[in-house]
């Protein structure tokens, strides 16, 4: 294994130095270097705001620095397009995934390089055939290579991605390639994720992996070195071997987290009354017909694989879904099948798990975003009221501390994490009697997390009934007071939740796999 | 220039973004920079435009855009367009001569009325039948369109002895054309409706992000269908006035005013895509058009030539008020 003391030995392939970019009104990256060495996965880790992505986007030739140099291998490089970064061996997979849909994997796969394939002036199918069908022995993956990437899984999707830089890195003739991969963890299993990062060790002995997430558990357990941006600047890097999750949460933030950070001490006792009560709800192909009840002030985490069929069993409740059997009472009246807005006017409230594209209106004010659900309560003499419409609005944005120029300011504007508090603070002010949570804490930096479950602990203090579906097992565990297990479309078991008697993560994985 | 220094000011709306993107410059600002601008220009060009004649001429055929143009502006909010505005005005300015003769003055609600009609019909084809806004309203303008020509195949006027019910537009209040007035009117209509009632903001809210809208239970099809009603009433409105105000019409008359409406209602500010906009924007945009086809007829420009400048206009004001950063590829 590569010892971190040895890479002041080792030459850098990738030398950023001093990098420097400013946008109107915000410096992304102020003095910045970041170095990969060859045959190692650095992990590159701080909130979001810290300049990442900025960062990366200059690796890759999508931007400009304003000061600085990049070096390759000793060569001074500038880059001004991807395509030039890629002619060097500097690729990213993206978080969303940059396929083409309607093409094949084949066809992405060589997608824009095809001159290699031509026999007498035209594709031939055969060689493109028999050289995807190697490429993809790289990432072990024995897939169909004429599939339409629309039916491939996005653990496949993903692999795909990482195996096409491969191959692009030999075509232009680069021994030493970088592949950077964006939060790739966020859309796989726990089974897929240990693939991935299997395939990456092995990819180790021909490039270098630069991987950016989130989950400080799996920057440590899968990587050599860890560096730690914030507001811009380097902090520190750590060799993986010695870091804990603590001390690269502190480097991240700029200070210590108490140990109970799902703050356990806050959770409510479950009330009397009976808030949701789901009755026999079964929908075929997706779930058995299963029973449950949520109380006041009382928080249900909902576990399971992909296909367990959790996530159906939300939107059903959610009105996003018809379920074929059983039924729903809220509050003890009867919600109607297959209606968002029948399920909006009784009281559940839904935050997605796309908070930008399906939350919030983003050509829209803050405002007009935190109002919407609740306009009719804005009125005077029957006409909405500026004056009651901003007293809403700047309460709730006070209260989920969302940071805005001013209230009256686009949504596209704002960072990602405000957005996301933005369309908490819409479903929050409309005082909903069942709030579900659909991993709440996804794609949230560590400092914005704590204000997360801050607020779920006050919702609950309040009386508010929640259903939750988080990223980790250990997020379920922390913040419920029960919890639901799921195993493919089953209901398995409920495992009871109070603090300081938490079970551990161990305790439940043999329920779910 | 204008525009700049009004940024530089610190209006306190949008200042410089967190996210260190491009200034975000409400639209409105750059619609009333263009007429300045262009009002400037003519009058350099021609002392007799800002003569009170010409004025006034300009400010009527303002108030025939704005009424338009405040429906096609509710459309293309909602995320939609309406293309049978051209013909429901030919339709209804023609059917109004030869009803207004009949029964005075009951056929303004009438009209206004036809106009609800063919709203709801556009908005039943988008939100039951599922037809795509554009394909439906070409479809239903076209039916209008010939309609129109059915019910006067040569142009119609009022006869004299009925122009007394034509004075709601051609009378006269306080030495100002009742047009104004009406004009006025329908404007603080459109605003407050848009403004200050929740069907309005949904309109809004539908036009930005439609999935976030449904999921947050606003009602998808109430809302659409409310905003192609809104639609009709001013393709309707503009039939009435153009009749009354030329005591007669012909039935071709709606054929310019498809495009005339849409380019009103982006060159105001207004995004073709929806979500953003409003009838402030609409108003600068009718005044801008006016000035600009006014203002050039006086100053002498070709007559053929005047479309290419309109056209060049069109594209100007939309590279100037289009939002990118929300559309990433262009179509």
């Amino acid at each position: 294994m590569n010892d971190i003391g040895s890479t002041a030995d080792r030459e850098a392939t990738l030398v950023l130095k001093g990098i420097t970019k400013v946008f109107p009104g915000v410096v992304a990256l102020s003095g910045v270097d970041f170095s990969v060495y060859p045959n190692e996965i650095v992990g590159l880790v701080g909130e979001n705001g810290a300049g990442k992505s900025t960062l990366m986007k200059i690796m890759i030739g999508l931007s400009q620095p304003d000061e600085g140099t990049i070096t390759r291998d000793g060569e001074p490089l500038s880059l001004k397009h991807p395509t030039d970064a890629i002619g060097h061996g500097i690729g990213m997979v993206f978080q969303d995934g940059s396929l083409v849909p309607n093409l094949s994997i084949r066809e992405n796969l060589f997608l824009c390089h095809e001159l290699p394939f031509r026999k007498l002036g035209l594709l031939s199918f055969r060689l493109m055939r028999d050289a995807a069908a190697r490429v993809l022995e790289q990432v072990k993956l024995s897939v169909d290579v004429d599939t339409p990437i629309s039916e491939v899984s996005p653990a496949e999707k993903q692999m795909v991605e990482i195996a096409r830089l491969l191959w692009l890195s030999k075509l232009y003739k680069q021994d030493r390639p970088v592949l950077i991969l964006d939060e790739p963890t966020t859309v796989l299993s726990d089974s897929e994720r240990t693939i991935l990062f299997d395939i990456l060790r092995s990819i180790r002995k021909e490039a270098s992996v630069v991987l950016i997430s989130h989950r400080l558990q799996e920057i440590v357990e899968n990587t050599d070195r860890i560096v730690i941006l914030k507001d811009g600047r380097n902090v520190t890097e750590v060799p993986a071997e010695r870091a804990r999750i603590a001390e690269i949460e502190q480097f991240m933030v700029g200070h210590s987290f108490s140990a109970d950070r799902y703050r356990e001490d806050e959770q409510t006792q479950a009330g009397a009354e009976e808030v949701l009560r789901v009755q026999d709800l079964g929908k075929s192909g997706a779930f058995e017909p299963l029973s449950f009840v949520i109380s006041k002030g009382e928080i249900v985490s909902l576990v399971g694989l992909v296909g367990s069929g959790k996530e159906e069993v939300c939107m059903c409740i959610n009105g996003l879904e018809k379920a074929d059997t059983g039924a729903i009472f809220l509050n003890g009246k009867r919600l109607p099948i297959g209606s968002p807005s029948g399920a909006v006017w009784a009281g559940v409230g839904h935050i997605p798990i796309d908070r930008r594209n399906d939350g919030l209106a983003l050509g829209m004010s803050v405002a007009e975003n935190v109002n919407l659900l609740v306009l009719n309560r804005l009125k005077v003499a029957g006409f909405l009221s500026l004056r009651l419409e901003k007293k809403n609005a700047r309460t709730w944005v006070e209260e989920c501390r969302i940071k805005t120029p001013s209230l009256g300011t686009m949504c596209a504007n704002l960072s990602g994490g405000n957005q996301q508090k933005t369309v908490i603070a819409k479903w929050l002010s409309s005082r909903v009697a069942l709030l579900i949570l659909d991993h709440p804490t996804r794609g949230v930096d560590v400092g914005a997390k704590e204000e997360i479950f801050r607020l779920i602990r006050k919702l609950a203090h309040g009386g508010i009934a929640m259903l939750i579906m988080s990223d980790t097992l250990e997020e379920d565990i922390g913040l419920c007071n029960r919890m639901i297990v799921m195993k493919d479309g089953m209901f398995v078991k409920e495992v009871v939740c109070p603090p300081g008697k938490k079970p551990g993560p161990r305790d439940i994985i043999d329920a779910i796999v | 220039m204008t525009v700049k220094k009004r940024a530089e000011t610190g209006n306190g709306r949008e200042p410089s973004t967190a996210r260190g993107g491009r200034v975000r410059i409400p639209n409105i600002y750059y619609a009333v920079a263009l007429l300045f601008v262009v009002g400037l220009v003519f009058s350099l060009g021609n002392g007799n435009f800002i003569s009170a004649y010409n004025l006034s001429t300009i400010l009527s055929y303002a108030v025939l855009l704005l009424l338009i143009g405040l429906g096609q502006m509710c459309a293309i909010l909602v995320g939609g367009i309406d293309l049978s505005v051209g013909g429901l005005m030919s339709f209804v300015s023609v059917s109004f001569v030869i009803v207004v003769q009949v029964i005075g003055y009951w056929a303004y609600p009438l009209f206004i009325l036809v106009g609800v009609l063919v709203g709801y019909a556009n908005g039943i084809l988008l939100t039951r039948i599922k037809i795509p806004s554009f394909i439906a309203t070409l479809g239903t303008g076209g039916i209008l369109m010939s309609l129109a020509m059915i019910v006067a195949p040569v142009p119609v006027n009022v006869p004299t002895p009925k122009w007394g019910y034509l004075d709601i537009f051609n009378g006269t209040f306080l030495t100002i054309s009742n047009v104004l007035y009406i004009g006025l009117l329908v404007f603080l209509f459109y605003f407050a409706l848009l403004r200050f009632t929740t069907i309005g903001r949904s309109i809004y809210y539908v036009g930005s992000n439609i999935k976030m809208s449904w999921m947050s239970g606003i009602d998808i099809a109430k809302t659409r269908n409310f905003a192609f009603i809104l639609s009709g009433v001013g393709a309707s409105l503009a039939g009435i006035m153009v009749s009354a105000v030329q005591y007669g019409c012909n039935p071709y008359v709606g054929s310019t005013y498809i495009l005339t409406s849409i380019a009103a209602v982006v060159v105001g500010g207004t995004a073709l895509t929806g979500g953003t906009g409003g009838s402030f924007n609409t108003l600068f945009g009718a005044l801008i058009m006016s000035v600009l086809l006014n203002g050039m007829t006086v100053v002498g420009v070709d007559q053929y030539f005047q479309q290419s400048i309109l056209g060049l206009m069109i594209i100007v004001s939309v590279v100037l008020t289009f939002d990118r950063s929300k559309t990433p590829v262009i179509k």
